[in-house]
């Protein structure tokens, strides 16, 4: 994968706005007053017309953030890495022209029937062991009915009532430089559905375009349960979704391409209310970071209309998140809920799993992000390493390589989280397209802790073997860097002393 | 799929969706029959995109409700000792290796399309899914 997100080197978005810096007192977050500090430089450009000075603001809702709790539930979309679409065999290639990747049955042509890809299962009941769930051995398809330009059926094929997989959850720790802390979160189900085509809105307004080389491609819909209590554990938990099936193997978990999306339910209310508040939905937002800024800003709102007594303004509707003005607007207003009169999808029979064909996939699961973590914490790395070297599954699996060889933990952690992190960063590449190899950072490190070579000329030689590739004993000979020791040293002077 | 066709499958749905959703999580126990209600035939011909005159809408109310009707008769089937099913049918499951496959004649799909303005199918703005 060329493209890695490495934490702590690369900047990571919502670095870039630290509104993320909360600290967590009754169950409730508020910025702390360096966040509103660097938001107002921005904020002042942006929006002259605010009322309110963001450091105001900011103080006031501190304040009364303290006497609110805020309920949040994502529904997370997974567009899965099979190479055909869900009901068809169409391959799917991101990118293609359009109406391109398509063929009668995902066109919804008269007279059609899908046939389910055994891969989707296969990746549904992986996600659904991963996220610890109790699986449905059987399982139905159901008919999702709307009319909506880029659902070309006029339905969307879905699990409505028995879901492949309900009752699992999530584990996460928090970044150490937001406080830190482990979270569990609940997944209420997870379940295979079909994506729509894309619908694009021309300019002048009049007319829409569609394209249906999306339609039809396998999606596995995550429910969470309303664990969620801010921002930041929000974007700690897409993120963790992202990680998850990456390392499963199952979708790319790309934000930016689509792969991954999140919908979020925002609801606040005063604590020790039982009675949970109106729920919001947000939508349009395109990254962690962005999450993590829309719903502290809809928290702030719904906390601001609470205290002026004004909560009953705040209606159940689906709202915008508007990157470039950070703040979330209405987009239209529900009129009671959709009737989406589902029945059992007639022309798909029943998903039926065997306890063997579970058990397969588990025992060929590979060591998931949390078990990871837990085992790197055992060996000794502080939260902060750890969560660098498993944030992405080829880092650790060349992290384990390294120190199987004889490493040192501690040495070999560094290692990857500076010199060959920063090369990574800067040239675009993944840990896995350097010529360097676990072996030879396993040398490099034992013969540094060994005395060979110094520490700087063994960056030397690791800059080298990441570009080049080669080995450290023939790099070492090559360029004549033996470390001088004493002994050797005496003995050379000794020599020439008889020699003369 | 025909337009008369669909509608029916519309209150079909409309019965499961009525019935088996409140059912379902009262582990499924079918024992206890639940109230049939008529649907709102206005609201069901909208959402199913049937425009139905007023005469139509007054003649079709008691037929739909007779269908519904004909259906609660199972209701009065005992099925205490019956493992519930998920849907009619026993063949087995019919599925697909992941292996692609172009389909060779997109020029005649893309041709049959009404409004086609390459490479997009043109369609009229709607901007709301209700």
């Amino acid at each position: 994968m060329a493209s890695v997100l490495f934490r702590g080197i690369q900047t990571r978005p919502f670095l870039l706005y630290p509104s993320a810096l909360l600290s967590r007192k009754n169950g409730v977050l508020f910025c702390t007053t360096k966040c509103s500090q660097s938001q107002t430089a921005t904020q002042e450009n942006q929006q002259t017309q605010m009322k309110v000075s963001p450091r105001t603001h900011t103080k006031k809702v501190e304040k009364i953030l303290h006497d609110y709790e805020a309920i949040i539930g994502i529904e997370t979309h997974v567009q899965l890495d099979t190479l055909t679409k869900a009901f068809c065999s169409c391959a799917y290639l991101y990118g293609s022209q359009p109406n391109t990747n398509v063929c009668p049955i995902c066109m919804g042509l008269p007279g059609t029937l899908p046939v389910l890809n055994s891969k989707v299962i296969e990746f549904a009941v992986k996600v659904g062991l991963a996220l610890n769930c109790n699986l449905s051995m059987n399982s139905k398809f159901d008919r999702k009915q709307y009319f909506y330009p880029d659902l070309p059926k006029g339905y969307q094929i879905s699990q409505f009532d028995i879901p492949i997989a309900t009752g699992g959850f999530i584990e996460l720790d928090l970044p150490t430089e937001y406080g830190g802390g482990h979270r569990k979160f609940g997944i209420t189900r997870v379940h295979m559905e079909e994506d729509a085509g894309k619908l694009l809105h021309s300019g002048n307004g009049s007319y829409s375009q569609v394209d249906l080389n999306r339609a039809g491609v396998p999606l596995l819909e995550i429910v969470s349960e309303p664990d969620i209590r801010s921002g930041l554990e929000a974007a700690e938990y897409a993120a963790e979704i992202q990680r998850l099936v990456r390392y499963l193997g199952v979708s790319n978990g790309n934000m930016q391409e689509g792969s991954l999306r999140c919908d979020v339910n925002v609801s606040v209310r005063p604590i020790g209310q039982l009675e949970y508040g109106t729920k919001v939905e947000i939508k349009n937002m395109n990254s962690f970071s962005a999450m993590n800024r829309a719903i502290d800003f809809e928290i702030s709102r719904q906390v601001d209309l609470y205290s002026k007594g004004e909560d009953n303004q705040i209606i159940q509707e689906t709202r915008l998140w508007e990157e470039g003005a950070q703040r979330t607007v209405t987009m239209r207003k529900k009129e009671g809920l959709a009737d989406y009169r589902y029945f059992p999808e007639p022309d798909l029979p029943e998903v039926v799993l065997s306890e063997e064909y579970v058990d397969n996939i588990r025992a060929s699961l590979l060591e998931l992000p949390e078990v990871k973590r837990r085992r790197y914490e055992r060996m000794g790395l502080s939260m902060q390493d750890v969560l660098f070297l498993t944030n992405d599954m080829n880092v650790a699996d060349f992290f384990d390589a390294t120190i199987e060889r004889g490493a040192e933990v501690k040495m070999a952690a560094n290692w990857i989280m500076s010199d060959i992190a920063a090369y990574l960063n800067n040239e675009k590449l993944s840990i896995n397209e350097i010529k360097l190899t676990p072996q030879e950072l396993a040398e490099l490190i034992s013969s540094i802790k060994g005395g060979t070579i110094s520490g700087k000329i063994g960056k030397e030689i690791l800059f080298e073997l990441i570009s080049n590739g080669g080995t450290v004993k023939a790099l070492i000979e090559e360029k004549d860097l033996v470390q001088a020791s004493i002994p050797t040293l005496l003995i050379f002077m000794v020599n020439i002393k008889f020699i003369k | 799929m025909s337009t008369r066709a669909s509608f029916v499958m519309g209150v079909s749905s409309l019965l499961q969706s009525r019935c088996l959703w409140s059912s379902q999580w009262r582990a499924r126990n079918y024992s206890v029959p639940s109230a049939l209600l008529p649907p709102d035939l206005p609201l069901l011909a909208e959402t199913a995109r049937i425009s139905l005159i007023p005469k139509e809408a007054e003649e079709f109310a008691p037929k739909i409700r007779q269908v519904i009707d004909w259906f609660g008769q199972l209701q009065a089937v005992d099925l205490q000792s019956i493992e519930p099913a998920l849907r009619a049918d026993t063949e087995g499951d019919n599925l697909r290796n992941d292996v692609p496959e172009t389909f060779e004649n997109r020029e005649a799909m893309l041709a049959a399309v009404p409004s086609f303005e390459e490479p997009y199918i043109k369609v009229p703005k709607v901007l709301n899914k209700e």
